[in-house]
């Protein structure tokens, strides 16, 4: 493989309380006989197992050139802190393969890969995976979304959106490159409201699999920042009471704060990339001055245990969504 | 990279391996109706297959270079689409009528258990695995056959779809078979039917995942399913209370193996068909793949990657 190609949407469960981790394992059985990976430690995190999509079209370019492949794409859905849902559509394509379709038995046994009948353009597919496919191409935002769909549509213990947020679309490329000597994030670009683009360079030693959850976690973060961000704007400092600000922050400070970690789960050849943006734009040093800012204007009843007072403790007994 | 001190999983990576034969024969399929006709049609099948069974061993060791091969053989009871009878009628005329040609029946299977066993929905599970080869053009938003229950060997033709204009015939396209060599066969398969615990799976997938038990390459979290069970010589009123493989011959060549051959009447033809259909889109387990690839070229066994391509057949004249 020459490049991976992927694209993560994030959002929030639309539920009243954070799942509990049974709930998720059900959620993400998209294969019986494989296990959902569930942890605990240092968050509550659920993988689903990677299911394999079939492909046989032509690869996005934004200059035209047309470039036929066939193999599969690995689509995978997790759930964060029982609260964020991710679907997450990618693909790695190899430099050339041969000039016709081979049997499909070929493909089925290199689960997450293309083949390009001919030679791969590379830079043009590497353009195009960030651009998204147009019609007729290969659209990992698609394939993604469906996944999305498809989990959303199990049933949920309640269905209702606890405040909105946004959704976010990641779309990311990674080329392998043979002067790479540590993996780099050569470009992290917020398009709009929604759309971010990724660009990394690899050393060859770089799995698949973990730049795909490096990616995943990097639509989190930014996802967790683009919301507070988001909170803050909607609710202002001098917010009139009936705005319901209070009420809103303290669901933040509840049930979204303590999901900030980045690079927990990350394989340690890939560090470099988190320490990047962390250096600029410094991911983390915003997220804890809006953090703070949050928990500053957040009513104080909302920090139990600091305090005895029975009005306190009501409070927090009726923290939002929480059943009694 | 550092090895990590900090483990929160048990070993769940772990897939554990099954015995193996050469070559699982199947001597034939048990339905309602063939039983319906008492021993006449049973006596008919056994001296139909007797020649056949022997054929099969000679072509084994052909690929064992000279070695005796480790042959098993199998019988296929249907309690799933016509639950009949009892085991306690069925199982010892069955063993009767086989001795009778010769022949000895090793390994009993129910049907049934290849959709669930044991609170185990084999089949579903089966079905998660599909991975439709897609014709040209696909970019992997068309409806998947998990959620159809239709599974095709190529595009179908799309005047045949719900917006068909059956008065526009010259919006007719021909289907097209993907993996044609100049024609087309194409074939549009029905997996099951009904919804959730409602759904019937047809007789080509419950074929397709039997073929798929027999090669080894059945796993759930790792551990091989339905695992036979030696016969203590009881035989239950009611077939729910059968093991599902049963082991009738404590001597029996391993269950599962390298390859696989059924010994049908023709008019399984079409079943059959769509099982390698269904076959070739159904992507096993890499580990259980792997490990029946490492030991057949341990043995010096020739095996194709494809995993259709281990299931053979003779049809015999009959319906």
């Amino acid at each position: 493989m020459v490049l991976l190609g992927g694209e993560v949407r994030t959002r929030l469960l639309p539920t009243a309380r954070p799942l509990r981790a049974a709930e998720t394992a059900r959620l993400l059985e998209l294969r019986p006989d494989e296990p959902v990976h569930v942890s605990a430690r240092p968050n509550a995190h659920a993988l689903s197992p990677p299911r394999p999509v079939g492909v046989d079209c032509a690869l996005p370019t934004p200059d035209g050139t047309r470039v036929r492949a066939v193999g599969t794409v690995l689509s995978q859905a997790s759930v964060t802190g029982g609260r964020v849902v991710q679907a997450h559509a990618r693909t790695g394509a190899t430099a050339a393969g041969p000039d016709g379709r081979r049997p499909w038995g070929h493909y089925l046994t290199r689960p997450g890969v293309v083949e390009p009948l001919g030679k791969l353009p590379e830079g043009a597919v590497a353009r195009g995976f960030l651009a998204g496919g147009g019609p007729g191409e290969l659209d990992l935002g698609l394939i993604a979304q469906r996944l999305l769909t498809e989990v959303l549509r199990h049933p949920l213990p309640d269905r209702q959106e606890p405040l909105p947020t946004p959704r976010t679309r990641l779309r990311w490329v990674a080329l392998w490159a043979a002067d790479a000597e540590a993996p780099r994030l050569e470009r992290f670009t917020i398009e709009g409201d929604e759309l971010r683009t990724a660009r990394l360079r690899l050393p060859y030693d770089a799995p698949p699999d973990a730049v795909a959850a490096f990616c995943a976690d990097l639509a989190l973060h930014d996802w967790l920042l683009t919301t507070l961000i988001a909170v803050l704007e909607e609710h202002p400092p001098g917010d009139p009471p009936e705005a319901g600000s209070g009420r809103v922050l303290r669901w933040v400070v509840d049930q979204l704060l303590h999901l900030w970690m980045p690079g927990v789960r990350l394989d340690e050849r890939l560090a470099p990339l988190w320490h990047a943006l962390e250096r600029t734009p410094g991911f983390t040093r915003q997220w804890q001055a809006l953090a703070q800012h949050v928990r500053d204007r957040t009513p104080r009843p909302v920090r139990c245990r600091w305090t005895n007072e029975s009005e306190a403790g009501e409070a927090c007994g009726r923290r939002a969504g929480y059943p009694k | 990279m550092t090895e990590a001190v900090f483990r929160e999983f048990p070993d769940q990576s772990r897939t554990h391996s099954v015995p193996l034969s050469h070559v699982s024969l199947e001597m034939g399929h048990l339905y309602a109706e063939d039983f319906a006709h008492e021993a006449a049609r049973l006596r008919a099948h056994f001296a139909e297959a007797g020649p056949w069974v022997d054929a099969v061993a000679v072509s084994a060791a052909r690929a064992t270079g000279g070695r005796r091969p480790r042959v098993s053989t199998c019988f296929l009871v249907d309690d799933y689409f016509a639950p009949f009878s009892s085991p306690a009628d069925v199982v010892p005329a069955l063993i009767g009528e086989a001795e009778r040609a010769g022949l000895r029946i090793d390994y009993l299977v129910r049907e049934s258990g290849l959709a669930e066993a044991d609170g185990f929905p084999l089949a579903r599970s089966v079905a998660g695995r599909l991975v439709e080869s897609p014709p040209p053009g696909s970019n992997g938003v068309r409806p998947a056959a998990a959620e159809t229950g239709w599974l095709a060997n190529g595009r179908r033709s799309p005047a045949s779809g719900p917006h068909a204009d059956p008065s526009a015939p010259s919006g007719w396209h021909p289907p097209h078979e993907t993996a044609a060599r100049r024609h087309s066969v194409f074939l549009d398969a029905e997996l099951w039917d009904g919804q959730g615990a409602g759904r019937t799976f047809s007789c080509a997938f419950l074929a397709a995942v039997w073929q798929l038990l027999r090669l080894g390459l059945l796993r759930h979290h790792g551990l091989p399913v339905l695992r036979p069970h030696p016969w203590d010589g009881s035989l239950p009123g009611t077939w729910e209370e059968l093991p599902v493989v049963l082991q009738l011959n404590p001597k029996a060549a391993p269950f599962a193996a390298y390859r696989t051959c059924s010994l049908l009447p023709s008019g399984y033809l079409p079943v059959e068909h769509a099982v390698q259909v269904i076959l070739e889109q159904i992507q096993v387990d890499a580990e259980a793949l792997h490990q029946v690839a490492e030991r057949s070229a341990a043995e010096g066994v020739h095996l194709p990657d494809s995993v259709a391509e281990r299931a053979s057949y003779i049809f015999y004249p009959g319906p």
